[in-house]
């Protein structure tokens, strides 16, 4: 990219590095930025300092957030015997988007996987032993993904903490609302046939 | 099943090559080194989602090319299926997606609509050679006559490389943990040990006739499946598999914490052959563990031809010119209903009479027919 410009092939090379970017989306957004309002520009350059600057996590649930203690772990109006426990921040966004669950979280950091070095002492594991010690947890729900790791993790959490005398409940597996039955994989077809209700 | 065509385009040393295979025995011959077996990789690609060869996927594209597509429409009895396979490198390595009739479909759901047996150089150390070859084998009959195997398989797979990071991890081992894990492992396990017991059997049993048949009153050829963790009851029922495992891990546990690797579980199978009370692989000649061989990998394609409900295509690289006349002819009249097989070979094989075979010669990736003589 010597006939570029140094600070456009520079940005470009940054946009490169981001998820689901490559070499010619970068181009065009690095072109696109060149092209739009010095404002913009500055906002967008703004908005990404800021967003290192002042989100961190609460120190409670571990979630995102400006303020600490967040804003969830702030609202008395939640029900905080109930914690529902995922593996990374933005599983908390997806949750609130259902906006049917009104307990609180516990965002784990991530996922146990050895294979890539993240043992139990890298999640927070032992913060969510010492809160359920500490409030008056009723139940916990784990809500880590249905993939391998997230299997492993939930049946770990639920060893940890079924001793302590909470409820661990963990999402169901089921069909997605609007889909076709026969587009469904066999896996989660028999595990939603083994997850059936009485009507 | 038969292929009607083939398609490839930049695998391996193949720029672009279409072929309509007709259906019989297609024998591809040409010097080393042209091709020949890369053909019938590609076939096999389609049927299992791997190669036959345990190379890197990249490999599979042609020098200097991004990707590579193999595709091919086999017609079954029921129906006619477009299947494709594209390999993009990524990096070092290399991503495969799978099409069927030109939509993406996940690897387990496009497992299972090409049914083919390969049988290779390698598979005459069935008996002989180490047990991972045997495992293999029955991973690749398994999967391909079983999804839910499949599946299992992976998972095991999976929470089995976790473990065994964990056994190794610095700074001790979360027993915990590790408890979690052997729960996931004999849960899983149970279901694998079940499938390949079942399998064993009815392998065993089909291969005794098989070899019955060629060696009249000699010695018969019996198949025992020697799971890990042994079942003392000879149960292979989910229960008794877990029980075992249990058993397994109070006696072998702390040797896994000090070897550092997991000792028990289905990654450990084996299979035996005899010839009546004697071991093959110990007391069997080279002929007699050939023959037995043979047997077996008959019987592999009766299975899945039974567990299918079709014939599948019969891939032979590279293994005819190993064998002496009388067991290669046993060996093709035996696979019965056969509706197409691939050959490769340096020269034309003397094959059972009666099958219609057609000859391509292939040089440098090219291919010719010849006329038939």
């Amino acid at each position: 990219m010597e006939h570029l410009a140094p600070p456009l092939s520079a940005l470009i090379g940054e946009l490169e590095k981001l998820p689901t970017v490559g070499p010619k989306t970068a181009a065009r957004l690095a072109f696109y930025l060149l092209s739009a309002s010095k404002e913009d520009a500055a906002a967008l350059a703004r908005a990404i300092v800021e967003l290192k600057e002042k989100v961190r996590f609460c120190s409670h649930c571990f979630s995102l957030t400006e303020s600490d203690p967040c804003a969830i772990c702030n609202d008395a109006r939640r029900d905080g015997a109930v914690i529902c426990v995922v593996g990374e921040a933005k599983d908390v966004y997806a949750i609130e988007r259902t906006m049917s669950f009104r307990g609180r979280y516990h965002v784990l950091g991530g996922l146990i996987s050895p294979i890539e070095g993240i043992g139990v002492d890298k999640l927070k594991i032992q913060e969510l032993l010492d809160r359920v010690r500490a409030e008056d947890t009723k139940e916990i729900i784990i809500a880590t993904n249905p993939n391998a790791e997230g299997e492993s993790t939930a049946l770990y959490l639920a060893r940890l903490l079924t001793p302590l005398g909470v409820t661990v409940t963990r999402l169901a597996y089921g069909l997605p609302i609007g889909g076709d039955l026969d587009y469904a994989d066999e896996v989660t077809l028999s595990r939603a046939l083994e997850g059936r209700r009485a009507l | 099943m038969r292929v009607s065509t083939l398609d490839l385009a930049n695998f391996r040393n193949y720029a672009a090559l279409h072929v309509e295979p007709p259906g019989g025995v297609c024998v591809f011959i040409g010097d080393n080194a042209q091709g020949k077996s890369n053909l019938l990789e590609a076939i096999s690609l389609l049927a299992t989602g791997k190669s036959f060869r345990a190379a890197r996927e990249a490999d599979l594209v042609r020098t200097d090319c991004p990707l590579a597509r193999v595709a091919a429409r086999v017609t079954t009895s029921s129906l006619e299926v477009q299947a494709a396979c594209i390999i993009t490198r990524v990096g070092e390595g290399a991503r495969k997606r799978f099409l069927r009739n030109g939509r993406g479909v996940a690897y387990a759901q496009f497992l299972g609509g090409i049914s083919a047996v390969t049988f290779m150089p390698l598979d005459l150390q069935l008996i002989a050679g180490p047990p991972a070859i045997r495992r293999r084998f029955l991973n690749v009959a398994l999967s391909q006559a079983d999804r839910g195997y499949y599946r299992q398989h992976v998972r095991y797979t999976g929470i089995l490389a976790q473990k065994n990071a964990l056994l190794k991890a610095p700074g001790g081992v979360d027993r915990k943990l590790l408890a979690t894990y052997n729960e996931q492992l004999a849960a899983v396990g149970a279901a694998l040990i079940g499938a390949r017991a079942a399998y064993v059997r009815g392998l065993a049993r089909e291969a005794a006739a098989v070899h019955a048949r060629w060696v009249g009153d000699a010695p018969q050829l019996r198949m025992r499946y020697v799971p890990s963790p042994a079942l003392p009851e000879g149960d292979e029922s989910p229960g008794a598999v877990l029980r075992a495992f249990s058993l397994a891990w109070e006696t072998h546990g702390a040797a896994e914490l000090v070897r550092k690797t997991s000792l028990v579980g289905p990654h450990r199978d084996d299979i035996e052959f005899a010839l009546d009370d004697h071991a093959l692989a110990r007391f069997g000649s080279q002929g007699q563990q050939r023959t037995a061989v043979l047997a077996v990998k008959s019987a592999e394609y009766a299975l899945l031809a039974a567990a299918v409900g079709e014939a599948p295509l019969l891939l032979l690289d590279d293994v005819l010119s190993e064998l002496d006349a009388e067991r290669r002819r046993s060996f093709m009249s035996s696979i019965e209903g056969c509706e197409q097989a691939f050959v490769t070979a340096t020269e034309l094989p003397d094959l059972a009479a009666g099958s219609a075979v057609s000859v391509f010669e292939i040089t440098d990736g090219r291919l010719a027919a010849r006329a038939q003589t």
